[in-house]
């Protein structure tokens, strides 16, 4: 059963990555659970279908924004939002901030890596004017909470795993099952990770690479990204 | 980085101008120009401009480059997310050997620049 009903010619596996990473997100992750995980969705599309805030505005600060049945910490629906809307505008001092205020900092990469992944799926279909994927009801389960051994502050703001690759491959690396779920989402949408830089001249899809280059750089100039 | 290097193995001459904007040209890209539209109007979010976009592509160049440009935007929408969020730093080879492009697209005013730091 396909996840978009429509007419256009969404890949099959491209359908099908969509309702396979919001199960990923209905089951407990390394430290957050499945409802949990769940209300970063949900607070993800808050955050994009609300009027916008500034930057420095978070929903914490303002009456009424913070659902009262959320299974979050506010400073985690704080992260949601800001890196939804302003995700060019993030500083050190404010990831410190966030971690002032309680968030482990792997705990931390689990919500960029959820948030991030939503961020695809649901621009995605909202671009095509698709019904976003459903929210499912969370499955039970405690996350793990298991860090890796060798997990430490090397480059980023956040820990990382001495795995090999660009750096922005190995930013999710401290939760090895973000870094997989992410990989397994870009692949349908992009590259598979090793021929990002390994092969910069073979078409994919519809699409010659010089296109999807293209592609890439504006949406990444359009957030504000350096890297 | 990457649209300089796969353009070098292109057929004609690819530049940076349309990252600037979708009122810079096509950048010698197939489609470049309602590309670019397309990825403006995803970002700003209105829906008459977005259908025109998807249109005005679906018209050119058919349903399935229209969905796969959807798709790699919204998958860009998703790294800048990782790189921001970790406060992921310029890979060392990229930050030496970009130094000009980043002059030629302008983003070295942006906040998210982050260099690796150097001993």
């Amino acid at each position: 059963m396909s996840t978009y009903v429509t007419e256009l010619p969404v890949r099959d596996e491209l359908d099908a990555s969509h309702a396979e990473v919001m199960a990923e997100w209905s089951r407990a992750g390394t430290w957050w659970t499945g409802a949990q995980r769940l209300a970063m969705v949900v607070e993800v599309r808050r955050a994009r279908d609300a009027e916008p805030l500034a930057p420095w505005e978070s929903p914490s600060t303002v009456d009424g924004l913070i659902l009262g049945d959320s299974p979050l910490p506010d400073a985690v629906v704080d992260v949601v939002w800001r890196l939804t809307n302003h995700p060019g505008t993030l500083t050190s001092e404010w990831h410190a901030s966030i971690l002032d205020r309680g968030v482990g900092a792997l705990a931390y990469v689990e919500v960029v890596s959820v948030v991030a992944q939503v961020n695809c799926v649901d621009r995605f279909a909202d671009a095509l004017e698709l019904d976003r994927v459903p929210v499912p009801d969370a499955e039970p389960g405690e996350p793990e909470g298991e860090a890796p051994s060798d997990a430490e502050v090397r480059l980023h703001w956040v820990p990382t795993t001495d795995t090999g690759g660009p750096n922005v491959w190995r930013a999710l690396s401290g939760v090895p099952s973000e870094l997989e779920a992410r990989s397994r989402l870009s692949t349908p949408h992009y590259l598979e990770g090793r021929a990002v830089f390994g092969d910069v001249v073979s078409d994919r899809f519809s699409l010659q690479r010089v296109q999807m280059e293209l592609i890439a750089a504006r949406t990444s100039k359009l957030n504000e990204c350096f890297y | 980085m990457l649209l300089g290097l796969s353009g070098l193995h292109h057929d004609g001459e690819v530049t940076l101008e349309a990252i600037a904007g979708s009122d810079k040209g096509d950048g010698g890209v197939r489609h470049g120009h309602l590309l670019v539209r397309l990825v403006e109007a995803m970002w700003d979010g209105e829906p008459g401009p977005l259908a025109a976009a998807r249109e005005d592509l679906l018209a050119a160049a058919g349903a399935d480059v229209l969905v796969d440009a959807v798709a790699v935007s919204a998958n860009f929408h998703m790294m800048t997310r990782v790189a921001d969020g970790t406060g992921t730093p310029l890979d060392p080879g990229t930050d030496e050997a970009s130094g000009e492009i980043r002059d030629e697209i302008e983003v070295n005013d942006l906040v998210s620049r982050r260099h690796v730091p150097t001993a």
